[in-house]
């Protein structure tokens, strides 16, 4: 460096800074573009068998009750981790006795670990044990993001624990079938205006930020849409 | 301005300045970059731009602010990207200010980024915090606006200037 300060003039220090500038340049257009081509729906994903297409690809279950929810959550985020532990047990109750329309959008803003997170619970959603998987998941969280703890064989073995026992569930996680759908549900996440996980909507409106960790306050809302 | 500041000095005061600007908003910008999903929601929250601008904007700035972060670090045009980084940094004063005034949770959950938090309430101190970071880094950017070029700087232009020891002249 001091070298090239001494040449001011000098032709080489236009070589050298034109050189920079280029890299430079070179890395915020492919970093862009990466980021531009990489963030938005594939219309040829592979879906799981319960997605509701009209919801984002979300998860549903009960297409015909009269009370529709929508759950926005992170597998890697600690909040909804919480919510999960406080809600869960109701939650998985007023959708087993059919009370609800629920669509689970797993998100995967907080990086690859909820990428192949996400990915494992639709594979788990066509065995027929999304909510099971959905449960484990939080119950296992790891304590930072994105340490890598989620390796295909550790997915199927949790499957297994929860009583799946179908090959096409091991092939699933394998093949990484459903690792482009989960850019389908982040992609209609961010259209729906979702900046905060977890963001339960019922009827297609949030409920207020203080209900999510309070179970008495939380199934108020439901009750106050007719859940009962 | 030449009589203010030692003309020894001020070139290492410009290069620290450059170094502490361009060093935050590299690794502001490599954080985002990294997280493109959550780049793009911690603009939607400002409500500022409609949805889909918002999102694009999220997935290009990241990677704007790298940009400029490492033309002031090896001092390249740092008085034009000392500049765009002030104008920035006001862009996100103004943003922040706006959310504040409004009451708009600009940190719901785990979307990081300061204002309200997970319990919904306003915490005035964490707008605050973000606005006087900021308002410092303006200030640095004025600096090198003023002073542009410094120690290891790579521009040729500046580097006249430097070697001189003095002001250029067309301020």
């Amino acid at each position: 460096m001091a070298a090239i300060n001494k040449g001011a003039s000098g032709k080489g220090d236009k070589t050298t800074r034109n050189l920079v500038v280029g890299m430079i340049l070179l890395v915020v257009v492919a970093g862009a573009g990466a980021a531009l081509a990489s963030n938005h729906a594939v219309k040829s994903a592979s879906k799981p068998s319960a997605v509701e297409a009209s919801d984002g690809d979300g998860i549903g279950f009960n297409p015909n009750a009269p009370v529709k929810v929508d759950f926005y959550e992170d597998f890697q985020c600690p909040h909804c981790r919480d919510f999960e532990a406080v809600n869960n047990g109701y939650i998985t109750k007023v959708i087993t006795d059919g009370k609800i329309h629920a669509v689970f959008h797993p998100m995967s803003f907080i990086g690859n670990e909820s990428v192949v997170m996400a990915a494992a619970s639709a594979c788990a959603s066509d065995q027929g044990k999304f909510l099971q998987m959905r449960a484990a998941l939080f119950a296992n969280q790891a304590a930072n993001e994105n340490s890598g703890i989620w390796s295909n064989a550790k997915l199927i073995v949790l499957g297994h624990s929860l009583g799946i026992a179908s090959t096409k569930y091991d092939e699933c996680i394998n093949n990484g079938q459903y690792l482009n759908w989960t850019k389908n549900v982040e992609d209609y996440a961010g259209k729906a205006n979702i900046n905060s996980t977890p963001t339960v909507l019922i009827n297609g409106k949030p409920i207020a930020q203080n209900t999510y960790l309070n179970a008495t306050a939380f199934q108020a809302a439901f009750a106050a849409a007719g859940v009962k | 301005m030449k009589k203010l500041f030692n003309p020894t000095i001020q070139p290492w005061m410009t290069l620290f300045a450059r170094l502490i600007l361009g060093g935050v908003l590299l690794a502001a910008g490599w954080i985002k970059a990294m997280k493109p999903s959550e780049a793009a929601a911690s603009v939607r929250v400002y409500e500022v731009l409609p949805v889909n601008i918002a999102n694009t904007f999220g997935y290009i700035l990241p990677w704007v602010e790298i940009g400029i972060a490492l033309l002031l670090i090896v001092g390249i045009w740092s008085r034009w990207t000392s500049v765009a980084a002030g104008s920035l940094m006001l862009l996100f004063v103004i943003a922040i200010a706006q959310a504040w005034v409004r009451k708009l949770p600009i940190n719901c959950g785990c979307f990081g980024n300061g204002g309200i938090t997970a319990d919904g309430k306003v915490h005035s101190w964490t707008y605050a915090t973000e606005i006087i970071r900021d308002i410092g880094l303006i200030l640095l950017s004025i600096f090198i606006t003023y002073f542009p070029g410094g120690k290891f700087a790579l521009d040729t232009v500046n580097q006249n200037h430097e070697n001189g020891g003095k002001d250029d002249g067309s301020d």
